[in-house]
């Protein structure tokens, strides 16, 4: 398992980069504001369909979570690009059993009222016009391991272009969700509800 | 109405340049098999999202559908780049009378067997994310007042990104039959029903 490391000057240059990208890519990051408690850690789980939907939640993080940011990332891309341990991030490996770990480390972060911790309980890339969200079991465990007191946060991000060269992202966010999920079921039926809601804002949008 | 004042050689021209263009900025440009029917003029109606849907209009009707490209755009869009007259576009003002001229003048055009026109039918920009396709009723009279052979197609492109940080774009190709043997009411249903089957198809697509 990868760890987050610590090196403020990297993690300095990872977020002029991130900056850089996401300027150069995108005519607006667009999201919703929401309340969020200071004294509480913050579980976000978000739909994936790119590295966009790291950055762009990154970002969103920087200009309303204020919080420490960390994300799980396969173990593969995590290797691939080592630089994003300077940011926050660590890994899982889905076929081997220190999968586990990657868990308890997930949910030990949650711990420190200061972290954001970033999931994709999808577990891998699909398309952005997906209708049905279907998410991996590990989430369920993060939640139920986690001790402290934590907010858990449901982000849907969907990319238009509209009138504009570069891509808009909008970001829809959702929280005071009741963490008390017995099973994967549920929770994954609360985010298909948001995820519904956010797609449907998404397609009343007529420029 | 201002008609399209086409000149083959700038038009091949630019559609080999916008190509290159698209390959740089697209990571990848991925068109559904489709094969037009022999003998006839397509009438190649496309969903509506973006700045860059009438470019992929000139891509599809000069790389994969063999046609010379027409172009059906808004009076203020064309006025404000007039170059595009010179690769096939025509005007309509969806306000005045002239609108009439217009569908005319495209019918007039797809008595050719060499032509492809391009029309958006929902008339403005919606969101890459709707799952239903209005068609405007001016594609009604376009259609009756078509005299030669001319097979209807619907091309649905749906944005996505997956691996990369660059955008790919996927066209999905249908055949919604020949004009004159399709009531309008049919016409539309279908489309609806391949806009259903191309976000179904997108979300198994291969990445």
């Amino acid at each position: 398992m990868i760890y987050p490391k610590k090196n403020n000057l990297f993690k300095w240059c990872v977020h002029v980069y991130v900056r850089w990208l996401a300027n150069r890519n995108f005519h607006a990051i667009n999201f919703n504001t929401i309340e969020v408690d200071k004294n509480r850690s913050v579980l976000l789980i978000a739909n994936h369909f790119s590295g966009w939907d790291t950055i762009v939640l990154l970002w969103i993080n920087r200009k309303l979570f204020k919080k420490k940011f960390h994300v799980m990332l396969l173990e593969s891309t995590a290797i691939k690009e080592p630089f994003l341990k300077y940011a926050g991030a660590f890994s899982i490996n889905k076929t081997s059993r220190d999968m586990i770990y990657s868990l308890d480390f997930a949910a030990e972060l949650l711990d420190d009222p200061e972290n954001l911790v970033l999931i994709f309980p999808q577990g891998k890339l699909y398309s952005n016009m997906v209708s049905d969200i279907v998410f991996e079991k590990g989430i369920i465990h993060v939640i139920k391991k986690a001790t402290g007191s934590f907010q858990l946060i449901f982000a849907a991000t969907f990319i238009e272009c509209f009138e504009n060269l570069k891509a808009t992202a909008n970001t829809h966010l959702k929280n005071d969700i009741n963490v008390n999920f017995n099973n994967i079921g549920q929770l994954q039926q609360a985010y298909q509800q948001h995820y519904d809601n956010g797609r449907q804002q998404q397609i009343q949008i007529v420029k | 109405m201002i008609p399209a004042r086409r000149v083959k050689l700038f038009s091949n021209w630019f559609a080999i340049y916008m190509r290159f263009r698209m390959r740089s900025y697209f990571n990848r440009l991925v068109v559904m098999p489709f094969k037009p029917k022999e003998g006839h003029s397509v009438l190649l109606l496309c969903n509506h999202f973006s700045w860059w849907d009438g470019l992929w209009g000139n891509y599809l009707a000069y790389w994969h559908l063999d046609r010379k490209l027409y172009i059906m755009m808004q009076e203020d869009h064309l006025r404000k780049r007039m170059l595009l007259n010179l690769f096939g576009g025509f005007s309509i003002d969806r306000n005045s009378r002239e609108m009439i001229k217009s569908l005319q003048y495209a019918a007039n055009l797809l008595n050719d067997k060499e032509n492809l026109v391009v029309v958006f039918p929902q008339g403005q920009l919606i969101s890459n994310h709707t799952t239903e396709i209005a068609v405007e009723k001016g594609i009604e009279r376009l259609i009756k007042n078509i005299k030669g052979p001319c097979q209807i197609v619907y091309s649905c492109a749906l944005i996505d990104y997956f691996e990369s940080l660059k955008p790919s774009v996927f066209f999905h190709l249908y055949d919604c039959g020949i004009a004159g043997e399709v009531p309008f009411e049919e016409l539309t249903t279908r489309i609806n029903n391949f806009h259903q089957q191309a976000l179904k198809a997108q979300v198994a697509v291969e990445h």
